[in-house]
């Protein structure tokens, strides 16, 4: 055997012993599928703060509260092929801003008088083939579930390591098919019976490894939704009718998303910080920036200590607002807090502890919208946005 | 425009000096705390709260669902 041909061998063998590292897939993008069944817990709970009730006009303060477990599996189905599963049920309860009215000092909610109760069951699956050193493809389905709503989504993607580069091309495409049946529907006259909307996404991105450190990822996102996009539960008030109409959005939505990830590792401190940026506008003209930056700190013992923050702001859709003097001529009108102009600081804390074949998490994170953190100046603040804070736990487990 | 703007910055990052790095130099780049999502269920969690509560969402992948009204 030439010397040649045993250093080629050794190159492979030594290839696929790095590509065999746990994490290695989804850390460079590499062509691989997984080696080991990993399974993996979360209990999450999210409590929304009580309105201000200097900003309430009628009905609850008290807002959402929701407890969420999730639980995944992922596992080699073969040398070529993985899979992964994962189901998420969720319990809702509290109260939902219902419309805005004008106020001697701004704008006041009116909140639902009920306090609302409902559950979502989401299941999402996963297979991911390689089709040769290079090349990775993945077929995604899943099925989400509430009393009132019910989607089915399915996508395929694909991942190319192009070949002498250190690059790695990422492309998908997906779609989901939703149908909205509202509570009382069939009793209140002014709410919809029965709808239906769908979105589909494409998205390209491709990853480069700089250095043995540093890898950068870059993407482009198109996402189209048609159908019913209002919200069937919201008001908007009218003053010169001294009454309320039924939200009322376009009937399409064309997105466009930029994004932007870095992720970089300090040896010396033994240390790895991320860095992501995302830009995101539509033709309902609301146009937001998001940042993040978390960094994952190893402590003696296994630990692993990571702080992050997030910020974002979004600008207005351009048929917002608190309430109308009078009602638009094109019909439309929201005065969703989603759709306002405001932004959002969050702060979390993660603690986890490593061990050889089981990780435990522990992490908290609070967020808090306002229009005093918008990158743009607003003239009137939305009474109804919100300030929440999850407390989450969980576990891996590599069987 | 601004879209434009993001591009010109990725692509002037992605022409960064490329230090050429093997397959087995990619241990540092293969640790759990590297990877784009390290926690899966906490991204897909986060995805979903951050899509109920705000008017964006998008990036990286496809999939998911549900309404997120609250």
């Amino acid at each position: 055997m030439s010397l040649n041909v045993k250093n080629k061998r050794a190159l492979t063998a030594l290839t696929s012993a790095a590509l065999a590292i746990p994490g290695m897939s989804a850390s460079v993008q590499a062509a691989s599928v997984l080696t080991e069944t990993v399974v993996q817990y979360k209990a999450s709970a999210y409590r929304e703060a009580d309105l201000d009730s200097s900003k309430l006009s009628g009905g609850s303060l008290e807002r959402y509260e929701i407890d969420t477990q999730q639980v995944r599996a992922q596992l080699p189905l073969g040398e070529n092929t993985d899979a992964s599963i994962e189901f998420m049920y969720e319990t809702m309860s509290g109260a939902s801003p219902w419309f805005i009215l004008p106020g001697q000092d701004g704008p006041v909610q009116v909140m639902s008088g009920a306090t609302i109760h409902e559950e979502r069951k989401d299941l999402q699956a996963k297979i991911n083939h390689l089709l040769n050193d290079k090349t990775v493809i993945s077929v995604i389905a899943g099925v989400s579930d509430e009393k009132d709503y019910f989607a089915v989504n399915a996508g395929l993607e694909a991942l190319y390591e192009i070949p002498d580069t250190q690059l790695t091309l990422t492309a998908g495409i997906g779609y989901s098919d939703d149908e909205l049946e509202p509570t009382d529907g069939s009793i209140l006259p002014d709410r919809i019976v029965r709808a239906t909307r769908d979105s589909t996404t494409a998205f390209v991105g491709l990853s480069q490894i700089l250095s043995k450190t540093t890898v950068v990822q870059a993407s482009l996102s198109y996402s189209l939704q048609r159908g019913f996009l209002s919200d069937p539960y919201k008001k908007v008030w009218i003053d010169d009718q001294a009454n309320t109409i039924n939200d009322s959005r376009p009937d399409d939505r064309n997105q466009f998303v930029a994004q932007a990830r870095l992720r970089h590792f300090l040896p010396d401190i033994q240390a790895a910080l991320h860095l992501d940026y995302r830009y995101f506008e539509d033709d309902w003209e609301v146009a937001s920036s998001t940042i993040e930056a978390a960094w994952y700190q190893n402590l003696p013992g296994g630990w692993v200590f990571t702080p992050s923050l997030r910020y974002y702001s979004q600008t207005q859709a351009f048929f917002y607002a608190p309430y109308f003097f009078s009602a638009r001529g094109d019909g439309f009108g929201s005065a969703d807090y989603r759709l306002s102009p405001y932004g959002a600081i969050s702060v979390k804390l993660r603690l986890e502890k490593r061990w050889q074949s089981l990780d435990l998490h522990a992490e908290w994170e609070s967020y808090e919208a306002s229009a005093d953190y918008s990158l743009d100046s607003v003239d009137l603040e939305n009474p109804s946005l919100v300030e929440f804070d999850i407390l989450s736990v969980g576990l891996n487990w590599r069987l | 425009m601004r879209l434009l703007l993001l591009l010109l910055g990725l692509s002037v990052l992605a022409g960064c000096a490329v230090e050429p790095v093997e397959a087995w130099e990619r241990d540092y780049l293969a640790r759990p705390e590297m990877a784009w999502d390290p926690d899966a269920l906490g991204s897909s969690y986060r995805n979903h709260v951050h899509f109920s509560k705000e008017a964006s969402n998008g990036g990286a992948s496809v999939g998911g669902g549900g309404c997120g009204c609250n």
